[in-house]
């Protein structure tokens, strides 16, 4: 018996002095997800700047309406230019873009009951959530800097093999063009914003717009003028191999030499000065700064930032996550329906309004904005039956076929270039730039050049097939603003002649509309609240 | 005549004593019975009066003791059971039968004090449930039968989904990060991965909960929820018994508030009726089974302020339906009787040194949906205990479940999908009509109304999803009596989960649906060609618990005349958890029906995680008796945790507690109170308990995510906290427990009653709280947040009526609780609830749980909170108040104020139940009511039907400024406007749909006839047949299908107020019938 109680006591206190004397168990370390110092070598840094721009800057945070930057962001812009509208409330992309009013052909004024600045900015709180239009951009383009920053933090203290000076030149390079790419697009969207080089921290210090787009072009100079140190080509274009996603580098898509890389932000430059200057007010010097920017931009043959959808891991996925996805197929269903002004705004003849377009039974919003029935849908290349005939095809949900441009695009630089030149007097040389941009995209029109257009008519050839061209590339809303179409008829603004279906089925062809839209965007609140404005700060609201 | 009686025997036992004196010991022996069962009784404590002399009954029932000549009685003592003093007869042969006391107070617990204690001797309280008392219901589940039995508990039966948790509050919120279920103990060992729901009813021999602080100190920082113990039954004496059960049930959803769609329309007709599209043309369903086209009479005018279409006053509601549209039942189409069996089957034994217990249970519960499946769980338990020695006692228990489901993905737990597409498809859709090409159809999207419709067909005819689990919940415990003074106890558990989904999305790519729309129902796909996806996930928790107790009486051993025992523990407990998923897909299965990833043409791997865990911990805790009169007992816990990692300091909770009982003082003995009030203690206890961070919240990393065919970085946008701490909850309780004498006939002879009042403080409660987008992320964990709870419990047991045939006692239980939030790291923290749609705010300063939203004007003069009036005095005769909201009379839409603040606390006032048994000879008949007052229900289920006009609702004519009629643009404007916002507030959070959710239910009724004296067989111990009937009674006026339902997360500490197409319970109607051999 003794024997036992000593065997039995023995066995206890082994048991308890096993499993007390293990304090350095504790020391759990997370075994699913790599910590910054992972980060830390050079494929993690090469890993970490791959991934981080696009998750971060293009992906979080969009996982509403489709599922990237592009279908949501971009979707906005599209929907504030007039080229598609929805019926569904979601994301309130039902009444971001009614105008205040329209007049009908039979004199009808159609009032909007709540103007869309109200409406935006009664949104502007922060528990309004998925529905403040204001929140989304600034949140996307925010993470992208904050990438941004890490990564410049990281590179430099990194060892690199090889060709180290290259590298760390490529991995500066691309930091410094994604910085420079948000403030850009923040610039030229946002009332003011904060410049912030710090990782996971903010500063209270709100600047006006331009001097966001003052920081773009600083970034994208500093980008620039890395590249154009580098010589090592081979070493460049691996590792940028690396850095975009394989499946994004097909036709244009491919890795820019460094001098292609330098082209794309001369002509994202010029963008940040022609879309942020109302045209009406641009000055030759102006004109001419973009000229010469664009002389220097996007060729023909040049490989841009742009993305393509894929089947899995994808950053836009082929059914949602591009406007044209969620604009083409069954539009009694899809999210965005394409409005009756952009269709007008193409020429009949256009190969690619046959491509895309189709009239089909009208379909009536009854439940949104009032001026947005249409009578034509946009073709999915996936599962319509599309013409074929040479022309751009704009939507395809086969995965590995839809692009979205991110940067800008040759064509996008061919028009700036051609709108400088129209408006410096070069109408001809102009227009061919114009006619550069149709033959690219296969639109098989005839000439306009030669054949005698004034000024009037030469920026008309240049409004149309900028409204077609640049069709879903997130520029859309910077023309609407900057030719003034959507400030208030007293300012210059709104369109006439415009299509309208009404619900009732009653088409307008001379429609008058007055778009009244807030120009830049208020500061979201969810910033303001939480980050509340320091001493000597731009004020955080349009005073519009 | 007694009395003489009494001193007759009393001489008569004073002449045998006399006649011993001068005697040796003898020995006195017998057997002792329960009077319930009437088996044997083991372990029954038989002390002769007065000496120190004693010893335990066999597992027989039997016991032999020495006894010397002065020793005139016997006295025999047993947990649950009345104490008996017997005096010796003659023959020294004494058989007794033992009654079960109903008066909780002789109950011993061991939950909360880790010591077994008389619950007359607890600074706390410990609530206990015999499993006796256990409801039964079609889910076969404790925490089911657990509802209404334990006062101070809120368990609500949240989703009548087959294999669907209940929600389980104790004592307030404590933390708000996780749940709010408390520690699952079965036998001493937690149950970590194996929920309250799986374990077996059968097996429970009687359940103790530990509701506040001050008792689950003792569980360090893991304990601030409370904790539920399950006691499994042990084999018992006698020949081996047999006992069988077996029962069915047959159940209908509940559908209290008349939900249905609406049976009129406005929809643009012709001249005969027919409906017409734009251009005059009849609505014809297209060969996707769309009915494209319909419009409403009154399209959208903005001449007249109107605009969309709905919000045109001119459409109104009128019988439509048909003609070329028919009205279908949607919900008849959905749902059906679903039936219920359950099968057990119990041998049990004990002999001398050893018992065992085998259990076998099968729980098959079938969906209230059509084609949905079933969830199907079997029970294997063996408990097995031995004697190997002296003192030294082993006993293993053996759980092993089996749970296979078959529901659809598109219905499950909360708001899946499906119930939302089915009453969001609008009336006139044929469910059961197919397309040509032999498929349902997808969306019955109709363009601009039944937007968000969908055939719940189809997707039972393309997809099918499987679920195995398998859970182990093996437990070793060892308990070595060294001597009178210490005894020691060494427990180990290994609780086990895996669990393996598989889901089978087929091949549709030859639907119309796909080829016309390119539609689908997948989950990875990017096409119609469908998937495989196999989702699996293990737990595997190991528990190791080493306790010492010692004990000590000052009279009995140290020989010093003062009444005081002691009780030490010294504990120290060990839990390892490490949790794995692992999911994989295949793409595109071929159209013959071989569904493997072999004949998928790529395959992925979408999701592989495990997470480790440690804690481990230190517990002392001292407890001293005064005899009888009081006692005080105190301790602490020390806790370490690998989320703080190695080289952390512990973190430590201390408790104390106490206890006074007058009524054991010989004033109060003595008086008129001692006779009026024979017991009555007055316990207080203070304690600290905890919740830790998650595993890795502490640990900053950065995420792995696969971009095409590279392996990439990114950077969170919620982020990590090094510096978090762990959330500590305070809390003090004062409670009373006394018996009242009641009258001295059969009626009323028994009142019982217990009674706690608790506060407590919950301080560091970790959230995650938003930073400005500017920093590039949008959260950070924190210590965000502070709370404050308060509440009261009481139980009260009334012996109504005690006959000789005839029984009724009646226990009601009562709970009201209440938390608010103290304090939050800045701005009030807005939420979505998990089942999607409604706004949930954390506002420091008001109750946790607040759904936030814009509210209804009620009188045309309310100003904003600026002082800004809504409306001018110059257009109040505009406006008209219906039902209590102000409306617009031309544009008939109800006005909601444009800011947002939180409708109030949802959660209940307090929630009772009224518990009755009869017994007469071998009938039983039972009831219980539960009553939940003072709930709200968000109703986001009617607020998405109101969307396209489809809710019954639109068809109830109101009365706006002298004219009456169905107006859709009255109940449109409920869902989409605001003031400045017509239209432009869609499905925003409003306080229409806010509703009373108090409700009293029949939860529980019980017919039951024992036959067997009947049979005059010897075969049958028992043979009971039963008829039960489950929720067959709800007297509420909240509108939706169940005011019991909650959508959002489950056991969620804030997400609790709304209800958001979930399935609701069911009514059912059960017979049973259970032998024992």
């Amino acid at each position: 018996m003794k024997k036992y109680k000593h065997i039995i006591t023995t066995v206890f206190v082994a048991g308890l002095a096993m499993t007390t004397a293990c304090k350095k168990q504790l020391d759990v370390k997370n075994p699913n997800s790599p910590t910054l110092e992972q980060a830390k070598t050079e494929s993690g840094l090469t890993s970490l700047a791959a991934g981080s721009i696009y998750i971060n800057g293009f992906v979080n945070g969009d996982g509403w309406l489709g599922d990237s930057f592009f279908s949501l962001c971009y979707g906005f812009h599209e929907l504030l230019a007039d080229d598609v509208s929805a019926q569904a409330a979601n994301q309130n992309v039902n009444l971001v873009n009614v105008p205040d009013y329209a007049i009908l052909d039979d004199g009808t004024k159609v009032v909007n009951t709540q103007p869309q600045i109200a409406n935006l900015r009664l949104n502007n709180t922060r528990d309004k959530q998925s529905q403040n239009m204001f929140y989304y951009e600034w949140q996307s383009m925010y993470g992208l800097n904050n990438a941004c920053n890490q990564i410049l933090a990281l590179a430099g203290t990194v060892p690199l093999s090889g060709d180290a000076g290259t590298k760390l030149a490529t991995y500066k390079a691309w930091a410094y063009w994604w910085k420079g790419y948000a403030y850009a697009r923040l610039g030229s969207v946002y009332y003011s914003g904060i410049i912030n080089n710090g990782i996971s921290v903010t500063n209270p210090t709100y600047v006006n717009s331009a001097a966001l787009i003052a920081e773009s072009n600083k970034n994208l100079q500093q980008a620039a003028s890395i590249l154009s140190g580098i010589t090592a080509n081979d070493t460049y274009t691996a590792l940028m191999g690396k850095l975009i996603p394989s499946f994004f580098q097909v036709g244009n898509g491919q890795v820019p030499s460094p001098a292609m890389f330098v082209r794309s932000i001369n002509t994202l430059m010029a963008r940040n000065l022609l879309v942020n200057t109302r045209t009406s007010v641009m000055t030759a010097a102006n004109w001419q700064a973009v000229l010469a920017l664009a002389n220097t931009g996007i060729q023909a043959s040049d490989n841009v930032f742009a993305g393509f959808t894929t089947t899995n891991n994808y950053i836009f996925s082929p059914g949602g996550g591009s406007v044209a996805a969620n604009t083409s197929g069954d539009e009694t269903a899809s999210s965005f329906t394409i409005s009756e002004r952009l269709v007008q705004d193409i020429k009949p003849n256009d190969k690619r309004l046959a491509e895309n377009f189709q009239q089909v039974t009208p379909f009536f919003n009854q439940v949104g904005g009032f001026t947005f029935s249409t009578r034509w849908k946009l073709y999915d290349a996936k599962i319509d039956v599309v013409p074929h005939n040479g022309a751009i095809q704009i939507a395809d949900k086969t995965p590995g076929n839809q692009e979205v441009y991110i940067g800008p695009s040759y064509e996008e630089n061919e028009l700036m270039k051609a709108e400088a030149l129209i408006n410096t007097g070069q109408i001809e040389l102009g227009l061919a730039s114009i006619e550069n941009v149709r033959n690219f995209q296969g639109a098989g029109l005839p000439k306009v050049t030669n054949t005698g257009l004034n000024l009037a008519q030469a920026l008309e050839e240049l409004r149309k097939e900028r409204r077609l061209s640049l069709l879903f590339r997130g520029t859309a809303f910077y023309d609407a603003r900057r030719w003034g179409v959507i400030y208030d008829i007293s300012e210059g603004g709104g369109r006439t002649n415009a299509v309208v279906l009404s619900p009732n089925g009653v088409l307008s062809t001379h429609a008058t509309i007055n778009y009244n839209f807030l120009d830049y965007w208020d500061v979201p609140a969810d910033e303001v609240v939480l980050n509340p404005p320091g001493a000597g700060s731009a004020p955080v609201k349009n005073p519009k | 005549m007694k009395k003489n009686l009494l001193l007759s025997i009393f001489f008569l036992l004073l002449f045998a004593a006399g006649n011993f004196a001068m005697a040796q010991n003898r020995t006195v022996s017998g057997t002792v019975i329960a009077k319930d069962d009437g088996l044997p009784m083991p372990g029954v404590s038989v002390v002769a009066k007065g000496s120190k002399i004693g010893t335990q009954t066999s597992v027989q029932g039997k016991f032999s003791l020495s006894v010397p000549p002065s020793a005139s009685i016997l006295t025999f003592t047993f947990i649950g059971y009345q104490k008996l003093e017997v005096p010796i007869p003659a023959n020294g042969i004494v058989n007794v039968t033992l009654i079960p006391d109903s008066r909780q107070l002789s109950e011993v617990v061991v939950t909360g004090s880790g010591i077994a204690t008389s619950k007359a001797r607890l600074g706390i309280a410990v609530e206990s449930v015999s499993g006796k008392a256990l409801t039964s219901s079609p889910q076969a589940s404790i925490d089911q039968g657990l509802i209404g039995q334990v006062a101070g508990a809120q368990i609500s039966s949240v989703d009548g989904t087959p294999g669907a948790r209940t929600n389980i509050i104790l004592r307030g919120i404590n933390t708000v990060q996780g749940s709010t279920s408390p520690m699952i103990l079965v036998d001493g060992i937690e149950s970590r991965t194996t929920d309250l729901s799986q374990i077996d009813p059968a097996i429970v021999d009687h359940v103790e909960i530990v509701q506040g602080a001050a008792a689950s100190t003792i569980y360090g920082a893991q304990g601030a929820n409370g904790v539920i113990q399950i006691f499994t039954k042990k084999g018992r004496a006698g020949k081996n018994h047999i006992d069988i059960s077996s029962s069915y049930s047959g159940s209908n959803y509940i559908n209290q508030g008349d939900v249905h769609q609406a049976k009129l329309s406005s929809f643009a007709v012709d001249a005969n009726g027919i409906f017409i599209d734009a251009s005059g043309n009849p609505i014809v369903r297209n060969q996707d089974g769309r009915y494209l086209g319909i419009q409403w009479a009154h399209g959208a005018d903005p001449s007249i302020g109107a605009p969309t279409a709905m919000s045109n006053p001119l459409n109104i509601a009128h019988q439509q339906y048909g003609t070329n549209l028919k009205y279908y039942d949607h919900l008849a189409q959905l749902f059906k009787t679903a039936y219920t069996s359950n099968n057990s089957a119990a041998f049990s034994g004990a002999t001398d040194k050893s018992d065992y217990a085998l259990t076998l249970s099968n729980n098959h519960q079938q969906s209230n949906i059509r084609n949905n499946g079933y969830n199907d769980r079997t029970n294997l338990t063996a408990n097995i205990g031995a004697e190997l020695f002296k003192g030294f006692t082993i006993r293993s228990v053996t759980q092993l479940i089996y749970t296979k489901n078959t529901l659809n993905p598109n219905y499950g737990i909360g708001n899946a999908g499906g119930i939302f597409d089915v009453l969001n498809a609008s009336p006139f859709y044929d469910f059961n009509q197919k397309n040509s090409d032999g498929s349902y159809p997808l969306s019955l999207n109709s363009g601009t109304i039944s937007v968000n419709g969908s055939n719940p067909n189809y997707y039972t005819q393309w997809a099918n999803r499987v679920t195995n689990r398998e859970d182990l919940l093996q437990s070793i415990m060892a308990e070595y009596k060294i001597n009178k003074f210490v005894t020691l106890n060494a427990k180990y558990g290994l609780n086990y989960q895996h669990t393996e989904q598989n889901t089978i999305f087929k091949n549709q790519a030859a639907t119309l649906t796909a080829i016309d729309l390119g539609s689908y129902y997948g989950a990875f796909a990017s096409d119609p060609n469908g998937e495989l996806d196999k989702s699996t996930n293990s737990t595997t928790f190991q528990n190791f618990n080493g306790s010492a107790v010692i004990k000590t009486d000052f009279e009995k051993d140290f020989h010093i005349h003062l009444p005081i025992t002691t009780s030490t523990l010294l504990g120290y407990d060990y839990r390892k958890n490490v949790d794995k998923v692992f999911n994989s897909y295949g793409l595109e299965l071929p159209v013959y029906a071989i569904y493997n990833f072999n004949q998928t043409a790529t395959q992925a791997v979408s999701f592989d995680n495990t997470t480790p865990f440690i804690t481990y911990g230190f517990i002392v805790n001292q407890k001293i008796d005064f005899g009888d009169y009081g006692g005080v007992a105190g301790g602490f816990r020390s806790d370490y945790s690998s989320a703080f990692g190695g080289g952390s300091k512990p973190f430590t909770f201390p408790n104390v507690n106490g206890y006074i009982r007058p009524s054991s003082f010989s004033f109060w003995r003595n008086s008129g109170l001692g006779n009026l009030i024979p017991e009555f203690k007055i316990r207080g206890g203070f304690g600290e308990a905890g919740t830790q961070p998650q595993p890795f919240d502490r640990y900053p990393t950065i995420n792995p995510g696969n971009i095409g065919s590279s392996l990439t970085f990114n950077l969170p946008t919620s982020l990590a906290n090094p510096n978090l701490n762990v959330e500590v909850s305070k809390e003090y309780e004062i409670g009373t427990d006394l018996s009242i004498k009641g009258a001295s006939g059969n009626w009323f002879s028994e009142i019982n009653i217990g009674a706690t009042y608790w506060s407590r403080k919950a301080s560091n409660v970790i959230y995650s709280i938003n930073t400005a987008p500017s920093t590039g992320g949008s959260l950070i964990k924190t210590n965000a947040i502070g709370l404050s709870s308060h509440g009261f419990q009481a139980s009260l047991n009334l012996g109504v009526l005690k006959g000789r045939d005839f029984n009724w006692n009646f226990t009601t239980n009562f709970s009201s609780q209440t938390t608010t939030i103290t304090s939050t790291s800045g701005p009030p923290i807005i939420l979505t609830t998990a089942a999607g749609s409604t706004q949930l705010a954390l506002v420091a300063g008001q109750k946790i749980g607040q759904i936030y939203g814009n509210k209804a004007l009620t009188s045309v003069n309310e100003t904003n909170s600026k002082g800004v009036p809504y409306i001018q005095p110059a257009d109040y005769g505009k406006y008209t108040i219906v039902d209590g909201r102000v409306v617009d009379i031309a544009t008939k839409g109800i006005q909601f104020a444009n800011e947002v603040s939180s409708f109030g606390d949802p959660n209940p006032k307090f929630n009772a139940s009224f518990i009755n048994n009869f017994n007469y000879k071998s009938l039983y008949f039972g009831f219980q009511f539960d009553w939940v007052y003072g709930s709200h229900l968000y109703n986001q289920t009617r607020e998405w039907q109101y969307r396209d006009g489809i809710s019954g609702d639109y068809d109830k004519a109101v009365d706006i400024g002298g004219t009456s009629g169905a107006y859709t643009a009255y109940y449109r404007s409920a869902y989409a406007d605001i003031i400045g916002g017509r239209n432009g507030a869609r499905n925003g959070t409003k306080d229409y749909f806010y509703e009373s959710s108090s409700f009293l239910r029949l939860r529980n009724i019980s017919l039951g006839y024992d036959f067997s004296k009947l049979l005059g067989n010897k075969v049958f111990k028992k043979a009971v047949l039963t008829f039960t009937g489950r929720n067959l009674l709800t007297v509420t006026k909240y509108k939706g299908f169940d005011p019991e339902i909650s959508s959002g997360a489950s056991n969620s500490p804030f997400d609790r107020g709304v209800d958001h197409d979930s399935t609701p319970n069911s009514k059912s109607y059960q017979i049973g019938l259970n032998l024992g051999f």
